[in-house]
């Protein structure tokens, strides 16, 4: 070995394009005509006052936003609504993650690991379950209620309560990862200092526990509420027929009625946005700011109180939030798609697999889960690599400007799906190409709308890995390009297939943007399955979502025991 | 090795780093000729990591000139600005940056492929480097299954493994037990020595400048405090920032007096007690500050013979700390620390006789 001979590989002056610098004015670009081309449609529709088949609008003003106070029912409900199911939600989210972070509950870590399936039975598949069983005159509850004595509806599922109900049980199981990460961030010896200065167990709670963990359960509560307004599906399926309208059910309303009230609909897109976007503003501000003790980056062992006889009571509850949000639900689907008319009680003569039978048959339904699989699986494809460009970008480049980067590509976390939606529509029929109403607008659509899923996913991963991995593949002499091939992309594996599932995930099941932009020749599963549950029967839909339910976790399965090997690596 | 070569191999002029509106380094400037080992010295935050950073590649500075071997390789003036992986370097990380997804083998090779090696050549230097660091058994280990000393030798042997002018280390034992960083620093300048390489070295710790270096560059706040050999830097640090940071220092201030001409000085304290000292050419006004070395000023029962600088003084404290023993004694109206091998022979009461050598009491800049 030579040490001593310099070896400079080939220094020129200074290159003027590299891969890098192309792969990042290519995600920029997409990024931009992604995001805020629809955004300036969406903006462009709510103040047109113009005439109201005239594009592009031949004049501008408030006139739409003038008429919302009219709509003031609609904004009551809506606040109602998602008030009530974010105090539901905290109260899920803050109890279970109190007692398996902080007590000895038995089988913490298996409960622990459940706690995240709620989000994935979906708000849609709750809602559906819930009104078998809670609708006040075919409810099974309802039906049991009766027959044990009880005159008219034990619950109404249909009320606003009911609908809050069903979306706090599926946004509790979010509401509990946020406040359980911030309870185990907690460094225990705060506790043990007030403890040794002679603070009781009780008086260390109230005086240094929760007013350490009060900043992180705020910001859990805004964004809780702000996907709460956001919220679509429990209030179309469960609210819809009783004309109960919510302001993003009335969005849907207003856009697909005759005729259509496109600028009314953009004006309250815009409202709801706006307010969505404060509020995750300051949800970002709240979780931002450094100064709280409890955000320290280490992860600490919490001190488990011992509960005594008391654990049992506290796994009974984890255990029963786990019943009404998954087991109960899908038992309910299950047992409502095996019978020819669904009652609260089984009889041999009304059991039946037509229902299945006929959900397999249907053409719509076939093509519709071919088109949702297909999507699912390009939409997570390009995500990744998208995403994963752009978060190395953001928490990597030293771009200037990286940090509106990060802002564009989130931002359509504070715009519901359904808003978002609409702007696109609206972008992608004036369009050049005509690719309004088919497969790809509904692509474009999902990359978009899941860009803050992917980029969080990927992003938390490479903000874990050592810079200084890449640095010195760096100063070795590696370009780029082949940086990324033999370090990054092999380190950053089990983030990107984790970003993978989740995008795929979301996609397949993706209903408010898909139910405005799918085509007669590009139908996808959820909306289809919310259009039989309104024009057909509730036991084939119940067959549909199951089936739905089933594929997922297939390819779920195939997924993880084909890549459980590529994504582990060392001893 | 004192005095760097006709042709510095690393030639660093007026460099100035700046995050936004943090200036982490300014107007930093030296040299380091062939085969030699210089060492950035300064606390955290210091400037001395992005001054390396800035070596390497990594970080882009805002103002100044990077020459290696002649090449420039960032001038701001002339907008040049190589990058990293074309400066033909190789660094040693703090944290070691060993990737986990490869083997021993493959993290040393890394380099080698990039240059186009491949075959027997490949395998042979690959097995050349980690003979230097003993680690040839573990090429074929997972990388992820190594200990911190171990990680530590295969990141020497990634860094050696190709050939390179210099190779550039980030306080690269900083991570390691007392013991083996005891022993990794004389192995690691003795492989520094057989290689011949040019290296420039960044810590905060000072026994570890001091031992490996043939030239140590003392900084703080961004800009240099003093260049020089380990022993000029230790003898005669030139700013109180040195004097306090490499080694503990005693400071004495007064007035110069007049007629004390030549390199010797005269300086009377506040108290009035007279101290001879050493000015190495360095301007003296009317006011002195003079640092006085723990470990160079004597304490005996007896008034020892022909010292200029020797004072009658009462113990006030003794602290006994192992290797060595720390006394503290009241001198012309302040506190003089002073260290002395072996166990305690002065209790708290007891008189002495303090004495110290002229030349160990160094005029300081500033």
């Amino acid at each position: 070995m030579s040490a001593t001979a310099p070896a400079h590989p080939a220094i020129a002056g200074p290159r003027l394009i590299t891969g890098q610098g192309l792969a990042m004015a290519l995600v920029i670009a997409v990024l931009a005509v992604f995001v805020l081309y629809p955004i300036y449609y969406l903006l462009q529709a709510a103040f047109d006052v113009g005439g109201a088949d005239i594009r592009p609008p031949t004049a501008y003003g408030l006139d739409n936003f003038a008429a919302l106070p009219k709509y003031q029912t609609v904004m009551l409900n809506t606040v109602m609504v998602a008030l009530a199911a974010t105090v539901m939600a905290l109260v899920f989210g803050f109890v279970t993650a109190w007692i398996l972070t902080r007590t000895n509950v038995p089988f913490a870590g298996a409960l622990e690991q459940l706690m995240a399936v709620p989000y994935y039975v979906t708000p849609l598949l709750g809602a559906l379950a819930w009104s078998l069983l809670g609708a006040p005159e075919s409810g099974f509850i309802n039906q049991l209620w009766r027959h044990f004595g009880g005159s008219e509806a034990l619950i109404d599922i249909t009320s606003p309560m009911g609908i809050a109900w069903v979306m706090a049980l599926f946004e509790g199981s979010v509401a509990f990862v946020m406040i359980s990460a911030v309870m185990t961030s907690m460094d225990p010896s705060l506790e043990e200092a007030a403890q040794m200065t002679g603070a009781g167990r009780w008086r260390t709670m109230l005086t240094i526990t929760l007013p350490l963990v009060a900043p992180g359960v705020l910001g859990a509560t805004i964004f809780v509420f702000a996907e709460m307004l956001g919220s679509f599906s429990a209030a179309l399926v469960l609210g819809t027929p009783s004309r109960f309208y919510v302001i993003t059910t009335a969005i849907y309303h207003f856009v697909s009625q005759y005729p259509p009230r496109l600028p009314l609909a953009a004006a309250m897109g815009v409202s709801l946005f706006a307010v969505m976007f404060v509020m995750l503003w300051l949800y970002r501000r709240i979780v931002m700011r450094k100064s709280y003790v409890t955000i320290s980056g280490k992860a600490f062992r919490p001190r488990v109180m011992d509960v005594g006889w008391l654990r049992w009571l506290l796994f009974g509850v984890c255990v029963l939030y786990l019943v009404l949000s998954v087991l109960l639900p899908i038992l309910t689907l299950l047992f409502a798609s095996v019978q020819k008319l669904a009652v609260a009680f089984p009889k041999a003569a009304n059991f039946t697999l037509d229902n299945f039978r006929q959900a397999l048959a249907l053409n719509a339904i076939k093509t519709a889960m071919t088109n949702s699989l297909l999507l699912g699986m390009i939409t997570a494809t390009l995500g990744v690599v998208f995403t994963g460009l752009l978060a190395w970008m953001i928490q990597r480049s030293r771009l200037p400007g990286r940090g509106v980067l990060e802002y564009i590509a989130m931002f359509p976390q504070a715009v519901p799906r359904l808003v978002f939606a609409f702007g696109m529509m609206w972008a992608w029929l004036v369009f050049p190409i005509p690719i309004y109403g088919t497969f790809w607008v509904l692509l474009i659509a999902y990359l978009t709308v899941f860009l803050p899923l992917g980029l969080r996913t990927i992003s938390g991963v490479i903000m874990q890995l050592d810079r200084s991995l890449d640095e010195c593949g760096q100063v070795s002499g590696a370009s780029w390009g082949h940086r990324l091939r033999t370090i990054t992309i092999p380190l950053l594996k089990p983030g990107l297939l984790a970003a993978w599932l989740l995008i795929f995930v979301a996609s397949v099941r993706e209903l408010g943007a898909s139910i405005l932009l799918m085509g007669p020749d590009s139908k996808v599963l959820t909306p289809a399955i919310v259009e039989a549950w309104f024009s057909s029967s509730s036991e084939l839909t119940a067959a549909m979502a199951l089936i739905q339910t089933a594929v997922i976790g297939v390819v779920l399965a195939l997924f993880t025991s084909l890549t459980r090997r590529a994504s582990r690596y060392g001893a | 090795m004192a005095n760097p070569p006709a042709a510095p191999v690393i030639e660093v002029e007026n460099l100035s780093i700046r995050y936004g509106a943090v200036t982490a380094v300014e107007g930093v400037g030296f040299r380091a000729g062939k085969g030699e080992q210089l060492t950035l010295l300064g606390p955290s935050g210091c400037g001395k990591t992005s001054t390396m950073r800035a070596v390497a590649g990594l970080e882009k500075p805002s103002a100044g000139s990077i020459r290696i071997d002649g090449t420039v390789m960032f001038d701001a003036d002339a907008g040049i600005n190589v990058p990293a992986e074309r400066r033909g370097l190789s660094m040693v990380f703090q944290s070691y940056a060993i990737w986990p997804h490869m083997t021993v083998f493959d993290n040393v090779a890394y380099g080698l492929r990039v240059r186009g090696e491949s075959g027997a050549t490949l395998k042979e230097k690959v097995h050349h480097a980690l003979d230097l660091v003993k680690m040839t058994q573990f090429a074929g280990r997972n990388a992820s299954a190594l200990s911190g000393g171990q990680q530590q030798r295969v990141a020497l042997a990634r860094a050696c493994a190709f050939p390179s002018s210099v190779i550039l280390f980030d306080e690269p034992l900083s991570n390691l037990d007392a013991k083996l960083r005891a022993e990794m620093r004389i192995e690691l300048r003795d492989l520094q020595r057989r290689l011949g390489v040019t290296a420039l070295y960044v810590t905060h710790d000072l026994e570890e400048a001091l031992a490996m270096s043939d030239r140590i560059v003392v900084m703080s706040h961004g800009h240099i405090e003093q260049n020089g050999t380990p022993a000029d830097i230790y003898n005669h640090p030139r700013t109180a920032f040195v004097a306090d940071f490499v080694g503990s220092s005693n400071l004495v201030s007064g007035t110069v007096l007049p007629g004390s001409g030549g390199d010797a000085i005269v300086v009377r304290t506040a108290a009035g007690t007279l101290l001879h000292g050493i000015a190495l050419g360095r301007p003296v006004g009317a006011e002195a500050t003079l640092s006085l070395r723990t470990v160079h000023l004597a304490l005996s029962p007896a008034r020892p013979a022909g010292e200029i600088n020797v004072w009658p003084v009462t113990v006030r404290q003794s602290v006994f700390l192992g290797d060595l023993s720390q006394v503290h004694v009241g001198w012309g109206g302040q506190e003089l620390v002073i260290r002395e091998t072996g166990a305690c022979r002065f209790a708290p009461g007891d008189a002495a006789f303090l004495s110290i050598a002229p030349e160990h009491c160094v005029l300081l800049e500033g």
